[in-house]
């Protein structure tokens, strides 16, 4: 067992990463060693990036122990970047989390100031002499780069700050002058946020935390009233809306509802969160109170914005797509499904059930399975009811292709009286890959007038007897 | 005098809102004074006001639920055992086939049928089955299906889709005889329905005979199916045509349950009444080896069997 991080007591005491358990326990035995729980460690910093997305929407992780935050035109909104900079650190401070942090024009500068700096904000053209003085680990190199650098007397930047750089290249690798130029703001180093950036957004910080339900239904209504000029302008609706719940202490809620077409009516976005507050009831804790709301748009599309007519009919697509906001915020996306039919012969595959993603397809759409003609449809009897696997039954069949005489499903007994069939349906190849069974479909009536489709799987007299199964039943 | 000229207005109006919540036709005595007009000319001939119903069009059924299915108003229909579903939700479709084709010929736009079905009874009696339910004479482009995983969550969906106008028909498919849909849950939905204007069918999968604010209780059985017929007249032997359904009103006006022989022809998409076969009781003797469906209990307190749920036990021979 090593230590794999240390605090500021034990780095006092001399400690160092690597160490074994045993000797820093000789060392001092009062220590109090912890197991490492990386998990934890990595959920913990996911929430801060949650948390910090309170000053800027571009959040970036950085490893396990730092985070990047490009506050490029945000820091005016808090009052500056010395304000921020308090504000981040004092909050921090109270949530328990001990931070260090360094506002600069590049990444890696901050993230070598931050480390091994004492400055917390450098102007653009103070890099050079921030960096000069610190050591050379914190230019993110590899650890055997820094010990080859070491053992030529190369401890600090300063000292390749000068030295001529083709000669450092060509003996400790591309990586050196990269991070040094990355450092100095010389080479662009893109950040990759966790979560991509909403196109609008907007936000309420409240004085008092509110607790209930309605209250922040009501911000949220209030804050889709405000987006709805900025979707006005661009003439686009929100296909999916966000909204995030600041708590006091720290917890950041996401809570998102998708639409079935481009909305951007006030009452209606907080009609929907309205269904998803209900649906996710369990799950939010509203503690001592939710300090800042925020309502995003992450996808947005085209709206077709419709004229009242003065026949008075209403207009049935609007209720139908309030319906199925209503839904779908409540029980999921695949909550409502519509049939969708395709050419194959398999019939499980021909037709199937996917979700209703847009409303203006109900009733116009034209599937590939819809240019079926009916003769086709009406000479091939298919069942109204299917069971998504067959189930196996016992019959007692004609040898070798007849109709079966009698079958045991579920335990019970069916007489048959009359039988259609068979259509052969062999197995899609170009799909399934291998050397699927055919299928024999016998359409059945028992001696109460039930009716069944019913398949035999193979044929009698091959290698293994043939297997009979129940695929579905007939109105 | 005009006291009680007053009164009887008062008696008709309140007769009438009888009428109109018990679902009936108007009596006589209150449609003649609302034809009657005081400056004594006659007034355009109207239908009931506030009854709305679907003809079926076979006259029996019709006469039985008043004029046909109630477009304002729960009615529901029932199978006794699950593998009799097929035959329900066939009748079922067929109902919403009616009203699709119902709203196409007043010119109204394209409303689907919203089928909400509770997984649990979709397991048991498989899914509905798009390619079928085409064939069946479903639009099935104008179908949206639901499969909540509660009875709770079902309910829920249905009385959301009840309040909005956009549905021709709201097919809800529950199992059994669930606790979470008893008197007062069916009684707001329903509310729900007479208000929004849209038919709700209450399917109900094996279930037994229940108190509910429905209108009417069908219940279906299934039934053989006439043979298909041949260009020349007669009948191709051994052949299975069109379904047909044996449909008993448990819940009506009528006095004794009374039972409906029909005929769905997806070609020309209505119901058409047939005659049971006559040969039916002929050709179905008693079996060689006759036996009680279920073996006597014993060893165990004996409680009746309640009805529908003689499903899955084997046979004793």
């Amino acid at each position: 067992m090593r230590l794999v991080a240390l605090d500021g007591f034990a780095e006092k005491r001399g400690f160092h990463i690597g160490q074994g358990v045993a000797e820093a326990r000789a060392m001092c035995p009062e220590i109090d060693v912890l197991p490492a729980d990386p998990a934890a460690d990595r959920a913990l910093l996911a929430g801060l990036a949650d948390w910090c997305c309170r000053y800027t929407p571009l959040v970036a992780l950085d490893g396990d122990s730092g985070l990047f935050l490009d506050i490029t035109g945000c820091a005016h909104l808090l009052g500056g970047e010395k304000a921020l900079l308090d504000d981040l650190l004092a909050r921090l401070f109270h949530l328990g989390v001990e931070a260090r942090a360094a506002i600069s024009s590049s990444a890696g500068l901050s993230w070598a100031v931050a480390r091994f700096g004492s400055d917390d904000i450098l102007a653009e053209d103070e890099a050079a002499r921030a960096l000069a003085p610190l050591p050379l680990a914190a230019l993110r190199l590899p650890r055997e780069t820094i010990e080859t650098l070491g053992r030529v007397g190369l401890k600090q930047i300063g000292d390749i700050l000068k030295a001529p750089r083709a000669p450092l290249a060509r003996r400790f690798g591309a990586t050196l002058l990269l991070r040094l130029d990355q450092a100095l703001g010389r080479e662009d180093e893109p950040l990759s946020p966790r979560l991509p950036v909403a196109a609008l957004s907007v936000e309420r910080r409240l004085g008092e935390p509110v607790q209930g339900e309605d209250d922040i239904l009501g911000l949220a209504e209030e804050l889709a009233l405000r987006l709805k000029p900025e979707l006005e302008k661009r003439g686009e609706g929100g296909r999916l809306f966000e909204l995030l719940l600041f708590r006091v202490d720290g917890a950041v809620f996401r809570i998102t509802a998708g639409t079935s077409s481009p909305l951007n009516d006030p009452r209606r976005v907080a009609g929907l969160f309205r269904e998803r507050l209900q649906a996710v009831h369990e799950d939010l804790d509203a503690g001592f109170g939710f300090e800042i709301l925020r309502l995003s748009v992450p996808k947005s599309e085209k709206y077709e914005v419709m004229q009242e007519d003065f026949s008075g009919t209403p207009d049935r697509e609007r209720p139908l797509a309030a319906f199925a906001d209503r839904v779908m915020a409540r029980f999921g996306a695949e909550s409502l499904m519509v049939p969708a039919l395709s050419e194959s012969h398999v019939p499980e595959r021909a037709a199937s059930f996917r979700p209703l993603t847009d409303l203006a397809l109900i009733g116009k759409a034209e599937e590939p399975g819809n240019n079926i003609p009916a003769p086709l449809l009406a000479a091939a009897a298919r069942p109204q009811r299917l069971f998504p696997s067959p189930e196996p039954v016992e019959a007692v069949a004609e040898v070798p292709e007849g109709p079966p005489r009698s079958f045991r499903w579920r335990r019970t007994l069916h007489r048959i009286a009359r039988a259609e069939g068979p259509e052969r349906i062999a197995g899609e190849w170009w799909l399934d890959g291998e050397p699927a069974l055919e299928r024999d479909y016998f359409r059945v009536e028992d001696d109460s007038g039930r009716r069944f489709w019913l398949f035999r799987e193979g044929h009698y007299g091959a290698s293994a007897p043939p297997r009979w199964f129940m695929h579905g039943v007939f109105a | 005098m005009a006291d009680t000229a007053v009164q009887r207005e008062t008696v008709l109006s309140l007769r009438e809102t009888i009428a109109r919540i018990e679902n009936r036709r108007l009596p006589g005595v209150v449609r003649a004074a609302k034809a009657a007009d005081p400056g004594g000319f006659r007034q355009r001939e109207e239908e009931e006001p506030g009854r709305k119903v679907l003809s079926l069009g076979v006259p029996d059924l019709d006469d039985l639920l008043e004029g046909g299915l109630p477009l304002e108003g729960m009615t529901e229909i029932r199978n006794a055992e699950t593998r009799d579903a097929g035959a329900a939700a066939g009748f079922a479709a067929a109902l919403g086939v009616l009203c699709q084709r119902a709203r196409l010929e007043k010119g109204e736009p394209v409303a689907p049928v919203l089928w909400i079905s509770q997984s649990m009874a979709s397991t048991e009696a498989g899914l509905p089955y798009g390619l079928g339910l085409k064939a069946f004479g479903l639009d099935v482009r104008g179908l949206v299906f639901s499969l909540p995983r509660t009875v709770k969550d079902a309910l829920w969906i249905a009385e959301a889709a009840l309040s909005v106008p956009s549905f021709c028909a709201v097919i809800l498919e529950i199992r059994g005889n669930p606790a979470a849909l008893a008197l007062s849950e069916s009684r707001r939905l329903h509310v729900r329905s007479r208000a929004g204007h849209v038919p709700l069918l209450l399917l109900r999968q094996s279930g037994h005979e229940e108190a509910s604010s429905a209108f009417f209780r069908l219940l279906v059985e299934p039934a053989p199916a006439r043979e298909r017929p041949l260009p020349d007249g007669s009948m191709l032997r051994g052949s299975i045509g069109h379904p047909v359904f044996h449909v008993i009103a448990e819940k009506s006006r009528a006095p004794a349950p009374l039972g409906f022989l029909l005929e769905w022809n997806p070609h020309d998409r209505r119901l058409y009444p047939v005659e049971p076969l006559p040969a039916a009781a002929a050709a179905d003797p008693e079996p060689a080896h006759s036996v009680a469906r279920l073996s006597a209990s014993s060893g165990r307190s004996g409680r009746a069997q309640a009805l529908g749920e003689l499903v899955a036990f084997p046979r004793a021979s």
